[in-house]
């Protein structure tokens, strides 16, 4: 496990001398920037809106936490969807082109240690895709006064989210050789998970308990909505610990799995 | 240093290699010869810890590849057909990363780090990004890679190809300095290869194998003492292979 950090940073410092870090982060604060820009937009007008009908007991109600804040952070959990395969595409998949593969496997690393290094480095840098994201509702701060709790839970909630795509991505880059295939299958993998509430809401499987409630479930955006609410349940978390550790799980067997062949 | 028991590997009906046993001793060099195909890169796969034998195993420096890996890992360097290398890394940030992930102590990581770039004739070139090496120096640093943590057994498959004659002539000069020395620092080097004068120039033992099976184990002065060269036996071993495939229905 000391050999973790190892892993971790020679996987960052890779990502850091290639343009894919600095396209993705340029894409993401240009994105993150119009979202924030639109959701401002939208909330002026729709203020305004209340104020000409004078609709002061719908005034009351509205709040920058709940309806921009909110808002916003899910607007980022699909841009993340589009931009975490572009981080995790090359995680295992470039290993196995550049003939390294051979190099981790042969040296006296566990695949655990292979594993966790490279999990650790796609974390790192969502870390720091949400600190930028964070930048936008601290502005908030400025010049209104949105509730902290429900701010920086919610960023709370996007790293989770973050590092649940991490572990989905790194899954698909251990599959294939192919950036390009890796980058599908995760980008299928991680709408596949978004849509899965739609599903759901059409009601054809079920009601309260059925196995469209399951479905929900399995879905990260439930758990983020309620960590945007300010929730922090223990069940939330362990939903995102459990689909990390599962992905990361498939993932090493993945891994493995050139020794079976 | 290296003892090969039985080891075999199947891959579902094909048989790649079919119980080779072999050992090595401390500073020898050991010349791994066959026709392409003949399971070679799987054998020396299976010693690296790479691949489980599907039957039989291995130790290196006494310790089983099943049961500790990780000690029988860390003693072997080795260079893979292709170099495992990351074309965006330096140099020197590429053998240190190795250094790292072989257990090289911290206090010692710099000088042998310092000292396997050296060896491989890569001091000026120590800063520059691997991408953009030619090909030759791209093989040198596959093989500072392998002998970075100073392993006492070096595993070696087809250090040479794609070289220039001179070279060439510098990496067989490092292989064979790698096993001579004294005591405790000697190398035990098996290595792949079809270029058969490359054989007689380094090794001192020969093991061939075809069809994934050891036809030849013998010392390379032995086999040429009757005025054959190597190349007439490596010739005849096909052919006479070859004949038997015909007798058989096979060819």
């Amino acid at each position: 496990m000391k050999r973790v950090p190892t892993v971790a940073w020679r996987e960052l410092r890779s990502l850091f001398v290639s343009p894919v870090a600095y396209v993705l982060m340029s894409l993401f604060a240009v994105l993150a920037g119009l979202f924030f820009i639109l959701g401002v937009a939208a909330f002026n007008a729709w203020v305004l809106q209340l104020q000409q009908y004078q609709a002061f007991d719908q005034l009351e109600k509205i709040n920058l936490s709940d309806h921009l804040v909110a808002n916003y952070y899910d607007s980022i959990g699909v841009v993340l969807l589009f931009l975490v395969p572009g981080i995790t595409m090359g995680l295992f998949a470039a290993e196995k082109t550049n003939g390294t593969q051979e190099l981790l496997l042969t040296s006296p690393l566990t695949i655990w240690d292979v594993v966790l290094g490279k999990f650790a480095a796609g974390a790192a840098f969502i870390g720091i895709l949400v600190a930028m994201v964070a930048a936008f509702p601290g502005l908030l701060f400025v010049y209104g006064d949105p509730e902290l709790g429900k701010t920086l839970t919610g960023l709370l909630g996007l790293l989770l989210v973050g590092w649940t795509y991490v572990a989905i991505g790194a899954f698909a880059s251990s599959v294939t050789r192919s950036q390009v295939v890796s980058f599908l299958i995760a980008f299928v993998l991680l709408l596949c998970l978004l849509l899965l509430p739609a599903i759901s809401d059409l009601g054809v499987l079920g009601g309260a308990g059925g196995l469209g409630d399951a479905l929900k479930w399995v879905s990260t955006g439930e758990h983020l909505q309620q960590m945007m609410q300010g929730l922090v349940d223990t069940s939330d978390l362990a939903y995102f610990a459990v689909v990390i550790g599962s992905f990361l799980l498939l993932t090493k067997a993945s891994v493995e799995s050139v020794r079976w062949r | 240093m290296i003892e090969a028991m039985n080891l075999s590997k199947r891959y579902g009906d094909v048989v790649a290699v079919d119980g080779v046993s072999f050992s090595v001793g401390r500073g020898e060099v050991v010349g791994f010869l066959g026709p392409n195909g003949a399971g070679k890169t799987t054998t020396m796969r299976m010693l690296t810890g790479f691949l489980p034998p599907t039957d039989g195993t291995a130790r290196i420096c006494g310790h089983d590849i099943f049961e500790e890996p990780l000690e029988a890992r860390r003693a072997v360097g080795y260079l893979p057909e292709m170099p495992p290398l990351y074309p965006e890394m330096t140099v020197t940030s590429y053998v240190d990363y190795v250094a790292r992930i072989k257990d090289v102590p911290r206090r010692e990581r710099r000088d042998k780090v310092g000292r396997a770039l050296e060896r491989c004739g890569l001091a000026d070139v120590s800063r520059r990004v691997i991408g953009t090496l030619s090909k030759g120096y791209r093989q040198r640093v596959g093989l500072a890679q392998a002998i970075v943590h100073e392993p006492p057994v070096l595993i070696l498959d087809e250090p040479t190809i794609g070289l220039d004659p001179i070279q060439i002539g510098e990496i067989r000069q490092l292989i064979a300095d790698l096993a001579g020395g004294d005591g405790d620092s000697r190398h035990t080097v098996i290595l792949s290869t079809h270029i058969l004068p490359e054989v007689e120039a380094i090794c001192r033992r020969v093991v061939m194998i075809r069809d994934g099976r050891k036809t030849v184990d013998a010392p390379l002065a032995e086999l040429i003492r009757d005025g054959h060269g190597l190349e007439e036996l490596f010739a005849r071993q096909v052919s006479h292979d070859a004949a038997q495939d015909v007798a058989e229905g096979r060819a």
